[in-house]
């Protein structure tokens, strides 16, 4: 009998299998929303937008943030900095010795990527949402749009044409590994035509609510757009849009220059666009990272990044020392706006300059405790009225709009004490309005794709600047007698050197891209 | 343990409790009337027994009329009557054991002629006679197109095992692993199997045997029968053995050579020195000492009682294993049971029940030798105590100079403990319906439960190297597994001539995992272990993870045998499988196989003195993979942060790119055989041909960037077809004294691409982010798969003249930036430019072939074994070179480096100049700089035993062993046993982890 019911339980067991073998063989994942359930409501979708806005920066320090670091690097405003750590593929770079397999390259390409996918998702689905405002599904919508403008910009700037995926569907046909580069013309139309339809959903920054500061805005909209089109010399379209800015009463310049870089100071009057960054142990990576991979190393810092004495002149010669105080700070010195700190430590020994970045330093006495990557509340700048302004005074300038050229410097110079140029006319005046927007944006990694872009007589200024002859190397080489630069000399004083006009105004495209699209992407010349 | 031993005794004592009644002497003997010891002799429906002693004799008391058994391995069971004798003396006749061995094979058990496929036996007494870990290392050499590599020389590391090459291309290549008719779950390791527990393995070469496991079997099949009691007396074994472990040392430059070294790559490239040698003095710190611990002990311990009745056989053991790292952290600990108990409620009925509880203990063992190598010597290991002033412990170690981590203090922070506990159950019934029709059903269970703690410590060296908070993550992982099989068996044999066995059944298979994991920062003790709890933490960061996952599938099985007059057998087997891992239209594979079998030596019209023994076969079957991430259909969402309005937000995206129409990869074998036995079985010779085919093979690939897909898309990228030959030769020899046996083993086996899916005609693999992240493996259509790629080099640039011809037609320099020193790449398509169009193939990853040789010798009281691996002609891709042959980055170099790069004055040096700059990207590239034959030659095992004759104590034996003491080859990485990822991505890439250790140890073998 008990055989019997032993036998039976046996069997009880595997037919209770049997019944339900389809339930047992749907086996959906756990733990995990799924893409097709996802979109369903305005809040999903909102938060979906919102993992768009990550890839700006990146949610870690090597993913987008670094390469904008090793660009500035690679300016005149800059060292490598960093003389302990061998870095050949971040300092190489700066010396224009460049390796194009840098995982620098690599990340920055590949997570701008990842930004564009994210906004074509977003695109391919929003569309589709029912339970959605109208109204929200346009701002979503435009928030997307200006974005996978943004991101497609700054591939522009550093690899020249590059594929263009517009859709979410695309990815996923074996059909994408046939696309190639289109060219910058193309990528130029995609982007406008990307701000253009973002223009009409967004709001005006008047129309946000305070949790809403750090979203795109008109304002965003149209800055960016204005720089796209100075960035094509588009002048008179450059001029007229960043005029739109400056005009819309949306946006002021901060009184005070040392505020516009204030822990604390999110969503300022002058800010048009910003990643705001907050310290939150509970989350990951709702701070910033600038401050330690920029920071001294005699300040728990990386030391990557270190400002030249060459910029330092420039502020200088123009007697501008309210702006350099909060630009640069020098070892031994005291820190603006740090009363903690009466002697800074540049570590000299272990850094090319003894200088460092003040626009990203955050004054002892407002770091949070850790103090560590990740968690450091100090917000980041991508577009401000100065910014605009400038752009404008440049493009009135090249416009043959000389008069509203100096109007726009004089805002910016004003703010900051500096005498007027009113006498100024011709190259001298473009000269001043490129000066001004070095020393007004120093160290906000702008530098790099203003002297590509610049040109004298059809020349590059970075070709004047760099190479052999360059007024940079010249200066370091034979000129300079820089207590820090002169004696470090584990980070060569001819850096930048080796730059060579016919490759160096784009940087490479990353070799694993090439091998992966089996040679449809080519390479830039030179490299 | 102790404790354990006194009960053993006592039950074995009770066990001897015998009626006295008459006392039988004899001696048993082979057919030329050697003496066997250790024959099992037992009195017929008694427990009553005992065994034959050194000199083949024995003394038992009896029954005045009872029957003994004489039973003994590779000899016919004789029963002998005692009635009116009271000496006796029993010649027992070999057994023609290839012919009448039982094999287990799916579902089921028939006699080893009865069939037609591709498998291999090796004994539990061979495994056993292993000291490894593992009871896999045991298989080494055992069986031709078995590999068992090793993976490193970390405790507790589990080998890999190959069975005729790797065709996945997922990475993992372990075998499905059955333990007594259960399945057990995908990556178990035969670490959870005690090798003395082992009765007989039998590896499922081909898919015409292994296609009854259908989706599971494509890496082939590992089946492991456990041993049970035996009718007779009880018998207790101990086995134990210790040992220490050492590895060979590599060494680095020191501080001396490492100054100069960095100071020519710098000057070399006229930048200023790095160093200046008058700042330092001596040799520096040597790291290798300072981190490795050589002679780090080896236990293994294990005992055994077994026994029973006609109704009642049980067995059971119990075994201990220890290892220790040749660090001073890293450990594996494992305390393993056994018990099989076989009770016979009926003639028709028979019940099995097994339980196997099973506790681990580990520590990771961290991989250490990398930065010991790569750190500069120049660092002390500790900074001067005038300088620890406010520095905790952890603080206290320097900084090096090129930012290495000090090992040393790597060592000290980690903090990291694993428990695991397991328990197998598997019961089983067998109901004999009639005596040719036997219903068979089986229950069995898996219940692991595994803890792991890690504690990082706070502590500061430098900026990039602190820790700020400590912090604790503990998780504990959870896994159900469970199998049932139902199945029927018809076993018959019709006008003694025809042969048929049915088998049908239906199987389900279940696999349940889930894990919680939680995190705290902000510990209140660096030190005190009492407070490592996320209890104690205080800090503000908390995180708390845990999912769930279940993998089903559900199987029907059948299988046919037939056999004609023992001269013609034909198998044929089909399984359906239904598995939750793929979409629903995709869900269900089919796999069959045939196979067929003639014995040439059973026909008539054969005649031959010298083959006693002539089979062929050919076979074919297929088997399935499913063998790819349960998400890889899901297109899932994830979740990170973001900040608005000076407040965090949500953030969400598409984490997980799945592809819905996965399928099932499959795989089609075809097999062709030939055995052939030659003098009476001295000489055996075996040898196979395979072909091998995956269909829609499953790889997670890598899309280009620009799709902004981050990691890979799981896909069915083709067909890929390897072949091979199995060789195995065996000559076994019996002398008076001196018995020999040699088993030699020779394989082949290469894959080639025959079919690649659109959007997948190229499969890079391999990404080295130093040389320029560039893939280093490309499998192309028609090509050996996962061939090595990157730039043609042809010497080294020995003068301007030779720097200045290096140009393309037009007379353009094709490396503008190399100097004399300097690699020579070659220009493939002549353009004048070097790029990606230049890559080629560099190199191959299959050998020309592999193989073992073991040898076994027995003389009088000496026994003598060695085993031997090698592998022939395959290349390497050593990634250690770019590190310790470099330089870049300031790392240490190899001691004697500035022998072995060019310089005016050695412009024979196989390797570049010395530049920091590396303009002309000597160590930024791929190329064959990187690539090194890989051949090698290894003594394994080698082992020389005693057997001591002492009264009352049927079996002691003393042996003396080594591992891996003797390796020949040129390749200059860590170790040549490469073993590393699936067939595209990792196959021939050395990412030097921790080498095998050569193992010294000492043994003992009891029976009592």
């Amino acid at each position: 009998m008990k055989k019997l019911i032993l036998f039976l339980t046996f069997c009880m067991a595997f037919l209770s299998v049997g019944c339900d073998a389809d339930k047992l063989l749907d086996q959906p994942l756990q733990g995990r929303q799924q893409l097709d359930d996802f979109f369903s409501s305005e809040e999903n979708a909102e938060s979906f937008v919102n993992s768009v806005y990550q890839l700006v920066n990146g949610t870690n320090w090597n993913q987008v943030n670094f390469q904008r670091q090793i660009n500035e690097m690679a300016s005149d405003d800059n060292w490598a900095g960093n003389t302990r750590q061998p870095r050949p593929d971040i300092t190489g770079i700066a010396q224009y010795n460049v390796f194009p397999g840098s995982t620098y390259f690599n990340l920055f390409w590949e997570n701008h990527y990842i930004g564009i996918t994210r906004a074509n998702i977003a695109l391919d689905r929003i569309p589709g949402i029912e339970e959605i405002d109208d109204a929200k599904r346009a701002q979503l919508i435009g928030e997307v749009k200006f974005l996978r403008a943004f991101f497609y910009f700054d591939l522009l700037r550093n690899f020249g044409g590059v594929p263009i995926v517009t859709t979410y569907n695309e990815i996923l046909e074996p059909s994408i590994n046939d696309k190639v580069r289109s060219s910058v013309e193309e990528v130029y139309r995609f982007i406008e035509s990307d701000l253009n339809d973002a223009m009409a959903g967004v709001p005006l920054r008047s129309q946000q609510s305070s949790g809403e500061s750090g979203r795109i805005t008109r304002g965003a909209v149209q800055s960016l757009l204005a720089k796209v089109f100075l960035f094509q010399e588009k002048w008179g379209e450059a001029q007229a849009m960043a005029k739109t800015v400056m005009d819309s009463g949306e946006y002021s310049l901060e009184s005070d220059f040392a505020n516009i870089y204030k822990v604390g100071n999110l969503n300022s009057v002058e800010t048009i666009f910003e990643i705001q960054y907050i310290n939150n142990q509970t989350f990951n990576n709702v701070g910033g990272q600038f401050s330690v991979t920029n920071g001294s190393r005699g300040d728990r810092g990386w030391g990557w990044t270190s400002p030249s004495s060459d910029l330092e002149n420039a502020f200088l010669s123009e007697g501008d020392n309210i702006r350099l105080r909060s630009t640069i700070i020098k070892h031994g010195e005291p820190v603006f706006g740090d009363p903690a700190v009466t002697s800074f430590d540049g570590k000299p020994s272990e850094n090319k300059s003894g200088r460092t970045n003040r626009k990203y330093y955050i004054p002892t006495g407002e770091r949070p405790d850790p103090y560590q990557r990740g968690q450091l509340p100090l917000h980041y700048i991508h577009l401000r009225l100065a910014d605009v302004i400038l752009i404008h005074a440049e493009a009135a300038y090249f416009n043959g709009d000389e008069t509203s050229a100096k109007t726009s410097l004089q805002l910016v110079r004003d703010r900051v004490q500096l005498p007027e140029k009113n006498n100024l006319t011709g190259e001298n005046l473009r000269d001043a309005i490129w000066k001004e927007r070095r020393l007004e944006l120093a160290l906000e990694q702008h530098r790099l794709y203003d002297i590509r872009r610049q040109k004298i007589n059809g020349v590059p200024r970075i070709a004047l600047i760099l190479g052999p002859q360059g007024s940079f190397v010249k200066y370091n080489t034979e000129v300079s007698i820089d207590p820090f630069e002169t004696t470090n000399l584990l980070e060569p004083q001819n850096s930048g050197t080796l730059f060579d006009p016919n490759i160096h105004l784009l940087w490479p495209i990353p070799p694993e891209e090439i091998q992966l699209s089996r040679g449809n992407i080519v390479q830039n010349p030179g490299y | 343990m102790k404790q354990l031993i006194i009960i053993l005794i006592s039950v074995l004592s009770f066990s001897l409790s015998a009626q006295a009644q008459k006392t039988v002497k004899g001696i048993v003997t082979d057919g030329k009337g050697s003496p066997i010891p250790g024959v099992n002799i037992l009195e017929k429906n008694t427990q009553n027994g005992t065994f034959s002693d050194f000199d083949g004799k024995f003394t038992l008391s009896a029954g005045e009329k009872a029957t003994l058994i004489f039973s003994y391995l590779g000899f016919k069971t004789q029963e002998i009557s005692v009635s009116g004798k009271n000496q006796l003396t029993i010649k027992m006749l070999a057994d023609n054991t290839q012919l009448e061995e039982i094999v287990v094979i799916g579902y089921g058990s028939v006699k080893r002629d009865k069939i037609a496929s591709s498998l291999v036996t090796v004994d539990g007494a061979e495994i056993a006679k292993q000291v490894a870990s593992n009871p896999a290392e045991a298989l080494q050499g055992k069986a031709a197109g078995v590999q068992v590599l090793s993976s490193g020389g970390s405790p507790g590391a589990s080998p890999r095992i190959v069975i005729r090459g790797i065709t996945t291309a997922n990475g993992s290549t372990n075998p499905l692993i059955v333990i007594d008719g259960i399945l057990q779950p995908d990556g178990t390791s035969l670490n959870s199997v005690n090798a003395q527990d082992i009765e007989s393995l039998q590896i499922l070469k081909d898919a015409s045997a292994s296609a009854i496991y259908g989706s599971r079997a494509s890496n082939g099949v590992v089946l492991i029968t456990t041993k049970r009691g035996k009718e007779g007396k009880s018998v207790v074994s101990v086995d134990l053995n210790y040992g220490v472990q050492y590895w060979d040392k590599i060494e680095s430059a020191d501080a001396q050579e490492y100054i100069r070294i960095m100071n020519t790559r710098r000057t070399n490239d006229g930048n200023a020195p790095l160093f200046n040698p008058d700042d330092f003095q001596g040799e520096g710190t040597d790291w290798w000492n300072e981190v490795v611990q050589n002679f780090s002990p080896i236990l293994n311990a294990n005992i055994r009682l077994s026994g029973g009745s006609e109704k009642i056989k049980y067995s059971g053991s119990l075994g201990i294993f220890d290892q220790q790292a040749n660090y001073s952290k890293g450990f594996y600990q494992r305390i393993t049971g056994r018990f099989n108990v076989d009770y016979k409620v009926s003639d028709k009925l028979t019940l099995k029940q097994d339980i196997s509880p099973r506790i681990e203990r580990w520590e990771n063992t961290p991989n250490l030798l990398f930065n010991s190598l790569r750190i500069d010597p120049l660092t002390p290991v500790f900074i001067p105590q005038s300088e620890r002033v406010g520095r905790n412990e952890f603080s206290i170690y320097g900084l090096s100079q090129n930012l290495v981590p000090n090992p040393v203090g790597q060592l000290a922070r980690q903090f990291n403990e694993n428990d695991f506990f397991g328990f197998f159950s598997n019961t089983q019934l067998d109901y004999k319906i009639t005596p040719n029709l036997t219903f068979k059903s089986q229950f069995g269970f898996n219940i692991s439960r595994q803890t792991s703690q890690t504690f990082n410590p706070e502590y500061f060296i430098g900026p990039n190297r602190q820790l700020e908070i400590n912090n604790l993550t503990k998780r504990v992982t959870n896994n159900f597994d469970y199998v049932i099989n139902n199945t029927i068996t018809y076993d018959n044999t019709f006008n003694d001539k025809h042969y048929l066995n049915l088998t049908g059944g239906i199987v389900f298979d279940s696999e349940n995992f889930d894990y919680l994991q939680g995190f705290r920062d902000g510990l209140p003790s660096n030190t005190n272990v009492n407070l490592r709890q996320l209890d104690a933490a205080e800090g503000e960061t908390i995180r708390a993870n845990a999912n769930q996952a279940t993998d089903n599938i559900l199987s029907g099985v059948f299988r046919t045998i037939y056999s004609f007059d023992n001269k013609y057998t034909f198998n044929g087997s089909v399984r359906v499988d239904q598995s939750s891992r793929f979409p629903e239209n995709g869900r269900t594979g089919v796999f069959s196989s045939v196979s067929f079998a003639w014995d040439i030596d059973s026909e008539d019209w054969f005649n031959s003195e010298t083959i006693n023994n002539l089979r062929v076969k050919v076979a074919a079957g297929e088997v399935g993979n499913q063998n790819i991430s349960r998400n890889g259909q899901f297109f899932s969402v994830g979740s990170g942060n973001f900040v608005f309005g000076g407040d965090r937000v949500v953030a969400n995206f598409l984490s997980q790119f799945g592809n819905p129409n996965l399928r099932w990869e499959t795989v089609r074998d075809k097999n062709f055989g030939v055995l052939m036995g030659l003098f009476n079985n001295e000489i055996t010779i075996e040898a196979e041909y395979y072909e091998k085919t995956s269909d829609n093979l499953l790889f997670s690939v890598e899309t280009p960037n620009y799709t902004g897909i981050p990691g890979t898309v799981a896909q069915n990228v083709g067909s890929f077809q390897s072949r091979g030959l199995d060789l195995t030769i065996g000559y076994n020899k019996k002398w008076d004294d001196l018995t020999f046996g040699a088993n030699l083993t020779l394989s082949t086996n290469e894959s080639r691409a025959i079919d690649l899916a659109p959007g997948n005609e190229v499969i890079l693999g391999q990404r080295r982010p130093r040389l320029g992240n560039r893939f280093v493996k490309i499998t192309e259509l028609n090509e050996t798969v996962g061939l090595f790629q990157g730039y043609q080099t042809g010497g080294i640039f020995q003068n301007q003249t030779e720097l200045n011809s290096h140009t393309s037609e037009d007379g353009t320099l094709i490396q503008p930036n190399a100097q004399v020193g300097d690699l020579r790449f070659i220009d493939q398509n002549g353009d004048g430019l070097l790029n990606d169009d230049d890559l080629t193939t560099i190199g191959n990853p299959f050998p020309d072939f592999y193989g073992g040789l073991n040898i076994n010798m027995n003389y009088k009281n000496f026994d003598f074994s060695m085993q031997w691996y090698g592998t022939y002609g395959n290349d390497v891709f050593n990634i250690n070179t770019e590190y310790i042959l470099a330089g870049t980055q300031n790392l240490n170099v190899l001691a004697g480096l500035e022998d072995l790069v060019w310089s005016p004055t050695n412009t024979g040096a196989p390797y570049p100049r010395l530049t920091e700059l590396d303009r002309n990207g000597n160590y930024q590239n791929p190329s064959d700089l990187f690539i090194e034959d890989g051949s090698y030659l290894r003594l394994r095992n080698v082992q020389l035993g005693y057997n001591f004759k002492i009264k009352g104590i049927n079996n002691c034996r003393v042996y003396l062993a080594g591992q891996n003491l003797l390796t020949f080859t040129n390749y200059s990485g860590f170790d040549p046993e490469v073993s590393s990822g699936g067939i595209i991505n990792g196959l021939g890439v050395d990412s030097s982890g921790n080498p095998v250790a050569k193992t010294f140890l000492l043994g003992l073998n009891l029976t009592l």
